[in-house]
């Protein structure tokens, strides 16, 4: 299996590279939504005299700026995709190999990363020039951060995998997908720093995933989170991590039986 | 045969698309839940946001509302009647099946512009409108009729102006490979226009009035439903409609005969 | 060893790899003991693994959604949804030997995409019972999917927009192929097929043919003990054609593998199959030689007869098929082969005279079409 995922996530990697053109295009569109929130936050504060809900102007742009990093960690394999997969007959090639789909797909995306976080990079300095973030991150927060992107993005493909898996029992999954991703837009901490929402909405964001692929390794990185906090943190995500592995292990053989019934 | 009109052409197509799509009456319940957690989400961001500041770039709760109406409004448009159409262009190039809507008695930029329609997408426009009304309402002072009709102008040249960009876009991508991902950052670049561009830096904002003019398209038209209507604007407004209109048909032009030529 | 190998797992598996560890020249070893008079339970309860595929009255049946032209009835389909139950395959048996190349014969919607995805896990079957290595194959065992391939004509398995190369060593590393053999087998393909020159060219930049040879090469690393194969020669030239046909002959001799074919090319079925299954409307029609498929379904067969003074009225003998000024082509009624061909005899002085089958074709057509008749 480990052979696997070696040469896996190096096809994910060639792949990407090969389509740069396209691979870039598609980051920078993904990098618009926190260009945006990063300038309206901002405006934000800089009305309300420098700070509002605890986050200086600063803060704001740190905040957005890591978070184009973060989003491009998280950027995980979407459920409407499986739609299109089962309708293509690209489903049938997949089970013809004595791998399961699941490992393909993640192998692959974790490839892709790599290539990802180099085209990162050109973004994040443009946006540091423009914006003169100030970031002095300490060595834990540093070291935590690397982490929980990684389990950050297991968490998140857990969860759109899980997802996707409605498409097995149901062509409306759009609708279900739809209703998830608006949650999570507002409860990840992507469009509204969770502090700055009311509390009662922070704390049906607690018992959700979503904050713990976007708001939590944002804030190890700025620095926000005490060393206790990210340590939970992290227990947290491995919590999701394990439970949302589980429930996938679970409904995985039923989505498959439900297919192979009908075929593609 | 004396060549169909215009008008009638996409009068012909429109009811064929309608059809096709009436059939499908849970597609529209599926729009419609679509639709209303976009604007839910939209809302509710607009409600955080002002929880915290009062303006935001000068513009007011109520302002900020018709910004939103009037996205909402040209994203309807966009997607009910001019993306349809720049992704079969799109697909229709790749396969090389572009020829057929070339070799119809028409102009073949009204071929391609008229072909396609996602019925549903509709839906948005509606809510649009309902939003623009509503913050027309909300914003102190009253609009007019002279205000209404510098509305109905502008919003007509937004949409004429958007379409241009997007049919120049599409055109000047003809050859690349996967060049469905510039239609995603076109959707993401119009995320954009769902803030004033006013917030935006300088080098932002010029790019959004002079490029992709969102400014002219989403930004004006909320400027006169926000009472912030500078009697000058509807004249900008067409100006710039009719330099992007004549230059997305030059580059139409070109780009066919490139076409034409290379698949000959 | 008969009660192990009737587990039909990874035992027999690991005796193939370590023999092919060891360097043994040839084929593979005789898995192939039969079961005879066996009276464990073991042994009773599942097939006897001689025969690497068995289908015992297979069948599965589709729910097709029944709906009218119409707005009206359009809107009563949304309340209530109407179906129709079709019979894909209809409670089928037949097995393949080892070693066995069968040719799959059947129009489209008869049946054979259907059985084969059934006996290549991608379809639960609704009723009756299947086993590919001796394994029910939509059960999905890794191992079975690892000595199995499927290969179907206008798929594809390979990275599009990467060089074959890489999407070989993938298929190293999902079915954990040796590297000996995988190195040698690589190599003796490509080179068999002649794309080794283009193993590292994009796929997409190959031709429709050199990706077809390109595809059957990485099908064939993990040395798969059955290959389903569903239409291979699609969309090829002639030369091409052949020179598929034969490698998969030559696959089939030196590592045993059994093969089941479709494909519409007779070519296909004659150059590589003696035995063909003919399937229609879910049924099989035929199960036997190749060459005995005239026998069963051909109505008449073909006189060739070469002449100075042929006859000029040929009513009454059979159907003008040609005629040159001394040569006479004619289709007999089977059953008048005899009479017809001593009339001619007698008639004139024959120099040359052959009878033959119609060509399989034809016989192919009938079949279908009389099936379709009322």
């Amino acid at each position: 299996m480990r052979d696997y995922y070696v040469a896996a996530s190096r096809i994910g990697f060639q792949r990407d590279i090969q389509y740069r053109g396209a691979t870039f295009t598609n980051i920078l569109g993904f990098m618009i939504e926190p260009a945006i929130y990063l300038v309206v936050w901002r405006t934000v504060a800089i009305e309300q005299g420098g700070a509002v809900g605890g986050y200086s102007v600063d803060d704001f742009t740190a905040y957005y700026i890591v978070w184009t990093l973060v989003r491009v960690m998280n950027l995980a394999h979407a459920p409407y995709a499986w739609e299109w997969r089962i309708r293509g007959g690209r489903l049938n090639e997949m089970l013809s190999i004595p791998v399961q789909p699941f490992h393909r797909d993640f192998a692959y995306f974790i490839g892709g990363k790599f290539v990802w976080i180099l085209m990162w990079i050109p973004v994040a300095i443009v946006l540091t020039l423009t914006f003169q973030p100030r970031l002095d991150p300490q060595p834990v927060h540093i070291a935590g951060f690397l982490v929980a992107i990684w389990t950050g993005f297991a968490v998140r493909f857990l969860l759109l995998y899980l997802m996707g898996m409605i498409t097995f029992w149901t062509t409306r999954g759009q609708a279900i997908f739809d209703l998830i991703v608006a949650g999570e837009l507002l409860l990840s901490g992507r469009l509204v720093p969770l502090s700055l929402m009311p509390s009662w909405v922070q704390s049906v964001s607690n018992w959700l995933p979503f904050q713990w692929s976007f708001q939590f390794p944002i804030e190890v990185a700025i620095g926000r989170l005490s060393d206790v906090e990210i340590l939970q943190g992290l227990g947290i995500q491995a919590l999701w991590i394990a439970g949302m592995g589980l429930a996938f292990w679970r409904v995985w053989p039923r989505a498959l039986r439900n297919y192979t019934a009908v075929g593609g | 045969m004396r060549p169909v009109g215009p008008l009638r052409l996409a009068a012909i197509h429109l009811k064929v698309a309608a059809l096709n799509e009436l059939q499908y009456r849970l597609n529209f319940f599926v729009q419609l839940l679509q639709s209303t957690v976009a604007l839910a989400v939209g809302l509710i961001v607009i409600a955080v946001v002002y929880s915290h500041t009062e303006r935001l770039g000068g513009w007011s709760q109520a302002q900020l509302l018709a910004v939103m109406g009037v996205h909402l409004l040209i994203g309807g448009i966009i997607r009910t009647f001019i993306a349809p159409n720049m992704r079969r262009l799109m697909e229709d190039v790749n396969e090389g099946t572009l020829d057929y809507a070339l070799t119809r008695p028409a102009d073949s930029q009204l071929m391609v512009s008229v072909r396609q329609f996602s019925i549903w997408s509709a839906i948005d426009i509606v809510m649009g409108v309902l939003v623009v009304v509503w913050a027309g309402v909300a914003v102190d002072g009253a609009v007019g009729v002279l205000g209404t009709l510098s509305f109905l102008v502008v919003i007509l040249c937004g949409s004429v102006i958007v379409y241009s960009v997007w049919l120049a876009a599409t055109t000047i991508t003809f050859r690349i490979i996967r060049g469905d991902y510039v239609m995603q950052l076109l959707d993401g670049i119009y995320e954009a226009g769902r803030w004033p561009v006013t917030l935006y830096p300088t080098w932002l904002r010029l790019t959004l009035t002079f490029l992709v003019p969102l400014a002219f398209a989403v930004t004006v038209p909320a400027e006169v439903v926000a009472g912030r209507f500078d009697g000058s604007s509807p004249a900008w407004a067409i100006v710039v409609t009719a330099v992007f209109a004549t230059g997305s048909r030059v580059i139409w032009q070109r780009g066919i005969r490139q076409y034409a030529g290379a698949s000959a | 060893m008969a009660a192990t190998l009737s587990r039909g797992s990874s035992n027999g598996h690991q005796t193939q790899r370590e023999i092919e560890r060891t360097g043994r020249a040839g084929g593979r070893p005789n898995r192939t003991e039969n079961c005879t008079g066996c009276s464990t339970v073991a042994c009773q309860t599942s097939p006897p693994v001689t025969d690497p595929v068995v289908v015992s009255d297979l069948r599965k049946v589709f729910k097709v959604p029944v709906r009218d032209a119409g707005v009206r009835a359009s809107m009563r389909s949304l309340v209530k949804r109407e179906h129709r139950d079709v019979v894909a395959v209809d409670d089928i048996s037949f097995r393949l030997r080892p070693g066995e190349i069968v040719g799959f014969l059947g129009p489209n919607g008869a049946g054979k995409t259907t059985t084969i995805k059934m006996l290549s896990g991608l379809l639960h079957a609704d009723g009756g019972d299947a086993h590919v290595l001796g394994h029910r194959p939509w059960l999905r065992s890794k191992d079975l999917l690892s000595r199995i391939a499927l290969v179907m004509g206008q798929r594809n398995n390979l990275q599009w927009d990467l060089p074959a190369a890489d999407s070989f060593e993938l298929n190293r590393a999902v079915y954990q192929i040796p590297d000996g053999d995988f190195r040698r087998r690589k190599d003796t393909y490509a080179e068999l097929l002649d794309v080794a020159a283009l193993v590292n060219k994009p796929v997409r930049n190959l031709s429709l043919g050199e990706r077809m040879k390109m595809e059957i090469v990485g099908a064939l690393l993990h040395g798969p003990e059955v290959l389903f194969l569903d239409e291979p020669t699609i969309g090829l030239d002639v030369t091409m054609q052949k020179r598929l046909r034969q490698f998969i002959l030559d696959y089939n001799r030196t590592d045993g593998a059994t093969v089941l074919l479709t494909s519409h090319y007779m070519a296909d079925v004659v150059a590589l199959a003696r035995r063909v299954i003919v399937i229609h409307h879910g049924s099989i029609l035929y199960d036997g030689a190749l060459a005995g498929l005239a026998d069963r379904f051909a109505a008449t067969k073909t006189i060739r007869v070469t002449a100075p003074d042929l006859p000029t009225d040929v009513t009454g003998l059979g159907i003008l098929v040609e005629r040159t000024p001394d040569k006479l082509v004619l289709e007999v009624e089977r059953s008048r082969v005899a009479e017809v061909t001593s009339r001619l005899l007698s008639m004139s002085t024959v120099s040359d005279l052959s009878i033959d089958d119609p060509p399989i074709d034809d016989v192919i057509d009938r079949v279908f079409t009389a099936e379709d008749a009322p």
